[in-house]
């Protein structure tokens, strides 16, 4: 009889001793520098937190996972290699699902943990059954994130999987909420006791979180800050900034074109060619922020391969070269998803 | 014709027999499922789950039946084919909500939904049925979010409750009975009669001073002391509970001054809990092992036990649409 409900089912694809070099993908551990080309900001199937109860919103796995899987082959025949599901343990995480849409395409596929910003936490976190109702503090928040890594992530309620390959979380647009913060030291915390890295999509201030979650001790290499091409981002100079510092700048947005919160593809372009001139180009990472599937809010189709494919022969065109390029799209990944 | 709505089909109020009206399964807030520390195998859940059920079948053969109302709402582990599972094999009734203990355990998709968008989730789940399991919902769940003000989305959900009240029939159950005029005033606004609202949790420690039951009853509300059971003279109380004896009294001067047709009694206890400790020996059965024999004991009489246990209940149930 099963005593234990954490106990495995599948040991092979559990959390467990760190690889170092390696990166956790949901099949285990793979050495970094078989990831090939790496979407490192995407999302998966998404799920706005309480979206599956919704009355009109049809969760038809079938439906799921072929279009899941589609993109995930189309993302390979571009010369694509791994995605990075940033979306944490609590917007549609679907561990299995995962792993077999993984098994399916030969595709790698690392999930994250962590939650954010507070609107999309549930009630346990923030009113929970005690009095006073205190929202979790930072040390909780690392625990429950750090667990999803040297433990495995949880299927609710069922059984733990593989180990989380990244920390991701966000911050409330307006400006970090009390929670927000202890979500960003959490995941910082998080981080240093495991070795996989962490995922900030800034809130109000790049430079002002980054500095929030390295305060923890977290080396800027094992940070990615992210959402830095938004208009208020370029426009402060924060990519820059967040490059100087050590961390990785995402200009996760490519492709999108159509959002005046944004700069545009050739902005982006402009970018990344004064970044990589400054000689920050092992610092700069590519993404597209795509939904695979979106259940619950907006859907937004975007191939996980635009950044390879159609903005990278805008950076060429600007001037970067093919050595730099490859350093964007394939080494810095490695370098940060491989475990320390 | 007289319907409930339970999670195997309708049946008619008059198979109900004793009603526990606010009971859970097992409650947890929205996210304890990510927190291993609860978690519990299948076999633990039904092992803790299924002797209280039945034991509350066997108590209540006299009554003719054994009915369990189950307070938890969307988002709070709610599990209506599980619901089924037990309901068939334990022979007990059981009643599933629809609607949200309180704005502070809606996530986020419903957070932001409209009136309209939450009215329709309700009369969804009462009219065609729970996710997939084809149960219907027999009661909506409303309530105030920590804190005891009531805050516009619990206002917000009251509101689409009382419209899915009055297309559906079902009646509504509020978790907390404090600040309760904003309330009374979305009701009257609705045009919801009273008498379609439990006002729950009327009893708890915390409550008191806090909840106007004049305005409740003089509007011909329905008032709940469904919190029997979470005593201070418990071991390890929880920060609601109140003496017994004060929650005893309370609810006899109520039947005293004439509201025995207004009040409701139950045990608000967790066969197992999901996403909480839960409070050590209190189940459903506290009704019969304890507050039963405390009426007694004080000389209330059978025919007002069968008023309060089964009658009422009865009337607030069933699915009543003018
Ligand atoms: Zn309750």
């Amino acid at each position: 009889m099963l005593k234990d409900p954490t106990a495995p089912h599948h040991p092979q694809a559990r959390g467990g001793p760190l690889q170092r070099g390696h990166a956790h993908t949901v099949l285990g551990p793979v050495p970094a520098d078989s990831l090939g080309v790496v979407a490192v900001h995407e999302a998966l199937l998404s799920v706005v937190p309480g979206a599956e109860h919704g009355y009109d919103i049809s969760m038809d796995r079938a439906d799921i996972f072929e279009v899941l899987a589609a993109k995930l082959r189309a993302f390979k025949a571009a010369g694509g290699g791994t995605v990075v599901d940033s979306t944490g343990m609590f917007h549609g995480r679907d561990v299995p699902l995962l792993e077999n849409l993984s098994r399916a395409t030969g595709v790698h596929v690392v999930a994250s943990t962590g939650m954010g910003p507070e609107e999309n936490l549930g009630g346990y976190f923030l009113t929970p059954q005690t009095n006073p109702p205190t929202p979790w503090p930072a040390e909780k928040f690392a625990d429950l994130f750090g667990r999803e890594v040297t433990e495995g992530m949880v299927v609710p309620r069922v059984e733990r999987r593989g180990a989380a390959g990244l920390v991701a979380t966000t911050g409330t647009r307006g400006g970090l909420t009390p929670t927000d913060e202890s979500l960003f030291r959490g995941a910082a915390r998080a981080a240093v006791a495991t070795g996989v890295p962490v995922s900030i999509r800034y809130g109000a201030d790049a430079v002002a979180e980054l500095e929030l979650v390295l305060a923890e001790g977290l080396p800027a290499d094992r940070v990615v800050v992210g959402d830095l091409d938004r208009a208020g981002a370029v426009a402060a100079g924060w990519p820059a900034a967040v490059a100087e510092r050590g961390a990785y700048v995402a200009i996760d947005h490519v492709g999108r074109n159509d959002d005046d919160a944004f700069v545009r593809d050739a902005d982006r372009a402009a970018l990344v060619a004064e970044l990589v001139a400054a000689g920050h180009a092992h610092r700069v990472l590519l993404s597209g922020n795509a939904v695979g599937v979106a259940k619950g809010h907006a859907p937004y189709e975007l191939p996980y391969a635009h950044a390879l494919t159609a903005f990278a022969p805008l950076l060429a065109a600007r001037g970067v070269g093919d050595a730099d390029i490859q350093q964007i799209l394939v080494a810095n990944p490695r370098d940060l998803l491989a475990v320390r | 014709m007289s319907r409930v709505h339970t999670v195997l089909g309708p049946i008619a109020a008059e198979e109900l027999g004793l009603v526990a009206v606010h009971e859970h399964i097992g409650y947890g807030m929205p996210g304890s499922e990510l927190d291993t520390q609860w978690w519990k195998t299948p076999e633990q859940r039904y092992g803790e789950t299924v002797p209280k059920l039945r034991q509350f079948a066997e108590y209540s053969r006299g009554y003719g039946g054994a009915t369990f109302v189950d307070a938890t709402g969307i988002c709070n582990g709610r599990d209506v084919d599980y619901y089924q599972s037990l309901s068939a094999k334990t022979g007990v009734h059981i009643v599933a909500a629809t609607g949200f203990v309180g704005g502070d355990t809606a996530l986020r998709f419903f957070a932001e939904a409209s009136v309209d968008y939450l009215m329709r989730q309700f009369v969804h789940e009462i009219t065609v049925g729970i996710g997939n399991t084809g149960g219907k919902a027999g009661i909506i769940k409303v309530g105030v979010s920590r804190g005891f003000r009531m805050k516009e989305l619990d206002l917000r959900i009251y509101r689409a409750a009382a419209r899915a009240a009055l297309l559906t029939g079902v009646p509504i159950f509020t978790h907390l009975a404090v600040d309760v005029e904003p309330a009374l005033a979305v009701f009257a606004e609705e045009g919801l009669p009273l008498d379609r609202v439990l006002f729950g949790h009327a009893d708890d420690g915390v409550s008191q001073g806090k909840v106007n039951e004049e305005a409740i009853l003089g509007g011909g509300g329905r008032i709940g002391f469904d919190t029997f059971g979470y005593d201070l003279e418990l071991p390890d109380p929880p920060f609601w509970g109140r003496h017994r004896r004060e929650r005893l009294e309370h609810f006899l001067r109520l039947i005293g001054e004439g509201h025995l047709d207004q009040v409701l009694a139950s045990a608000d206890a967790n066969c197992s809990p999901l996403g909480w400790p839960g409070v050590e020996g209190h189940t459903v059965n506290y009704i019969y092992e304890q507050l039963i024999p405390d009426l007694r004991q004080e000389g209330i009489d059978e025919a007002t036990i069968h008023r309060v246990f089964v009658t009422n209940p009865a009337e607030f149930l069933t699915l009543t649409t003018n």
